[in-house]
């Protein structure tokens, strides 16, 4: 993503599998709408829908039919060979056309239907029936199949899958292609073509290089993505269907960190016994009565059942009440209590502190997904009616949630920031700390206040209850603080951390105890 | 299932009528199942299998043919992209390859074609391909020599 501007004012620049480059003045139908608005919000990606899909691939058809006047079943043909590419149509086909027919199944020729019983009539090459000519057709190989036959073998090579795409005359040693048009006039049924139909579309965003399908759960939209736009450097992609996730490596948003710590993170994670791991993650032992307690909160802060409500930190099973932040792994601690350990106990111990901490995050985000719909649906009416308030006053109780989800989801992956942050990058590892405690102690207190103090305002005691203000207030402050600590926390980890280096930044060294932390 | 009958009986006239005009290939229909067809094969000329008659056995489906028939080896031939023990042969066109233009006769010569063009990189015959891959042409021939004296030949005496 090194190539930043490749913008000038009123051109849209994409590499050369686009066919802006042959197209960019004048009346193009691609350089619309979608396109200038995207440009306009600084926005580098596109959704689609499955119409937007079509009538984009049915633009870049009418292009190539239009400039090598083809036909549009040709164009089909020829693009879909070439990846949908209009650049390396063009490239191939004016530099050899006879090469680029021969390879897709093209004559340059009609053939007369070749058949051993001349005359006006011919002997179908798959039933052996003998028709009247109207009744034969050939893909201008001459090769002469009934109508039916034609319909059957169409029918099953469409139901064989996409490869009905390269469909070729059934004669053994025919190559001739078997195109669109063809498929429109001898399928069997309305439901054939339409399923070959799909397969065009599926093809179109499957082996073009800028569209992709979004991977969130049966979702039909594509996402196509413009590297080359500008702006920063995130690949991150929010979907309509409400699915976020990276462009680049399908994997969920991960900012702030690079596609290649998430691939050896998720790789790692599946090679270290997982579900050992998982049930790890799940249950955990109550610190003071050793009974099995299991997470079910999005928050932290855990209660165990009566008669115990000892209250700890599911993280690391310390007294809530006696409790900053968590999040920094003691290494020095662990090599004190145990010399003799082996290395290879020390990783796993050192592993297991990350994942626990990734995948807590990433189930605590699920849950608040889940909660925030509940919010949503039942929630916020219950308050219209308890507290008499308005739906458009309420908007701050959504809006932390949306904060919290997305927190969780960055806090999720700087976990796995900091399980490949070098241990002797000792600066660079104190700021990282300092920054993510700050972050997740900030994102708790939230993630506990939205959860657990809304509850109280839900009962219906005939009048609003009295410090619903307070709690607008209190929501609102951590809302907007635990975003500044997050900014911050983005902020640095984009940049290597690279503060470190230049000593005396202004803001994000303001609250960090430099000077204390060698002690 | 009309149009696989309609289909195989045309073959049918058509391998009576010309009976004689591939001498190496002589197909023959079950007397009560027209779907099930055997054929004997000569093995080809300047190969390991001349001089042995092969027997294939055809299982042809309902939607033929839009889908190939099964085919296997009766005879028990050493080649790589046979199944030693089951008979069972690796050919592009009774896969993916298919096409309804092929015929059962047609199947016969692309069989026969494969014996003497064996294809070692997809074997079905680990021991087979293994010979022919590490360049033991000879080794190869004469396994395949001996298992069609002992199998495709008429015993003499
Ligand atoms: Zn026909
Ligand atoms: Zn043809
Ligand atoms: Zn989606
Ligand atoms: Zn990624
Ligand atoms: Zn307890
Ligand atoms: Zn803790």
């Amino acid at each position: 993503m090194d190539e930043n501007d490749l913008n000038s004012d009123d051109e849209i620049a994409i590499d050369d599998d686009c066919y802006y480059d042959f197209f960019i003045k004048g009346d193009d139908p691609m350089d619309s709408e979608d396109a200038k608005s995207r440009e306009g919000s600084g926005q580098k990606y596109t959704i689609l829908n499955q119409a937007d899909i079509r009538k984009r691939q049915e633009d870049v058809i009418a292009a190539i039919s239009t400039v090598l006047s083809v036909s549009g079943a040709t164009a089909t043909i020829l693009l879909r060979h070439f990846n949908w590419s209009v650049g390396k149509v063009h490239e191939a086909w004016f530099a050899d056309e006879d090469v680029v027919r021969k390879r897709v199944g093209l004559l340059n020729y009609e053939k007369q239907l070749s058949d051993v019983n001349a005359g006006d009539r011919a002997t179908c090459g798959i039933c052996f029936d003998v028709y009247p000519r109207y009744r034969i057709f050939s893909v201008g190989c001459g090769h002469p199949f009934c109508r039916e036959c034609w319909g059957g073998y169409i029918s099953s090579a469409i139901n064989d899958g996409p490869g009905c795409l390269t469909l070729r005359c059934p004669d053994v040693s025919c190559s001739a292609a078997a195109d669109r048009d063809i498929i429109d006039m001898l399928a069997l049924s309305d439901d054939d073509k339409k399923k070959y139909s799909q397969y065009l579309l599926r093809s179109y965003v499957e082996e073009s290089k800028q569209i992709k399908w979004c991977p969130g759960p049966d979702c039909e939209y594509a996402v196509e993505f413009d590297a080359g736009g500008g702006g920063d450097d995130s690949w991150d992609v929010s979907c309509r269907c409400s699915y976020s996730f990276c462009w680049n490596c399908l994997e969920d948003s991960h900012r702030p960190v690079d596609c290649q710590t998430v691939s050896s993170w998720l790789s790692k994670n599946t090679d270290e016994s997982e579900t050992k791991i998982w049930i790890l993650a799940r249950t955990k032992p109550c610190p003071r009565c050793q009974k099995s307690i299991e997470k079910n909160g999005g928050c932290m802060h855990m209660t165990c059942n009566p008669p115990c409500r000892y209250e700890f930190c599911w993280i690391c099973l310390g007294d809530w009440y006696n409790h900053e932040t968590c999040n920094r792994y003691n290494e020095a601690a662990d090599v004190e209590a145990d010399k003799n350990r082996e290395d290879a106990e020390k990783h796993v111990t050192k592993y297991t502190h990350y994942f626990d901490r990734w995948a807590a995050n990433h189930s605590s985000r699920q849950k608040a997904i889940a909660e925030m719909q509940r919010v949503q649906s039942v929630q916020i009416r219950k308050l219209i009616e308890t507290q008499g308030k308005a739906e458009y006053e309420l908007l701050f109780i959504t809006d932390a949630w949306e904060q919290i989800i997305g927190c969780r989801q960055v806090l999720k992956w700087t976990y796995a920031y900091g399980y490949y942050l070098p241990e002797n990058e000792h600066t660079k590892r104190r700021l990282f700390e300092f920054l993510q405690g700050e972050a997740e102690t900030g994102l708790e207190r939230l993630h506990e206040c939205a959860e657990l103090e809304l509850n109280q305002f839900l009962v219906d005691y005939g009048s609003p209850l009295e410090g619903f203000k307070e709690f607008e207030v209190k929501l609102k402050g951590l809302t907007m603080v635990t975003r500044k600590y997050f900014e911050k926390l983005v902020r640095a980890l984009e940049n290597g951390l690279s503060e470190v280096q230049v000593s005396g930044t202004e803001e994000i060294g303001q609250n960090f105890p430099m000077a204390s932390a060698e002690g | 299932m009309q149009a696989s009958r309609a289909r195989l009986f045309k073959e049918y006239k058509e391998v009576q009528r010309e009976k004689m005009a591939d001498p190496d290939i002589q197909l023959v229909c079950d007397d009560s199942n027209i779907f099930k067809w055997t054929a004997l094969i000569k093995g080809p000329s300047e190969t390991p299998y001349e001089g042995g008659i092969f027997q294939l056995a055809f299982a042809v489906p309902e939607q033929y043919p839009l889908q190939p028939p099964q085919v296997r080896f009766l005879t028990k031939i050493f080649h790589p992209n046979v199944h030693f023990k089951t008979g069972e042969i690796c050919l592009d066109i009774l896969k993916n390859a298919w096409s309804p233009a092929w015929t059962l006769q047609s199947v016969c010569r692309a069989i026969i074609a494969l014996m003497a063009h064996p294809e070692p990189d997809s074997p079905l015959n680990c021991d087979s391909g293994n010979l022919l891959r590490s360049g033991d042409i000879r080794g190869y021939q004469s396994m395949a020599r001996m298992y069609t004296r002992l199998a495709a030949m008429p015993k003499k005496g």
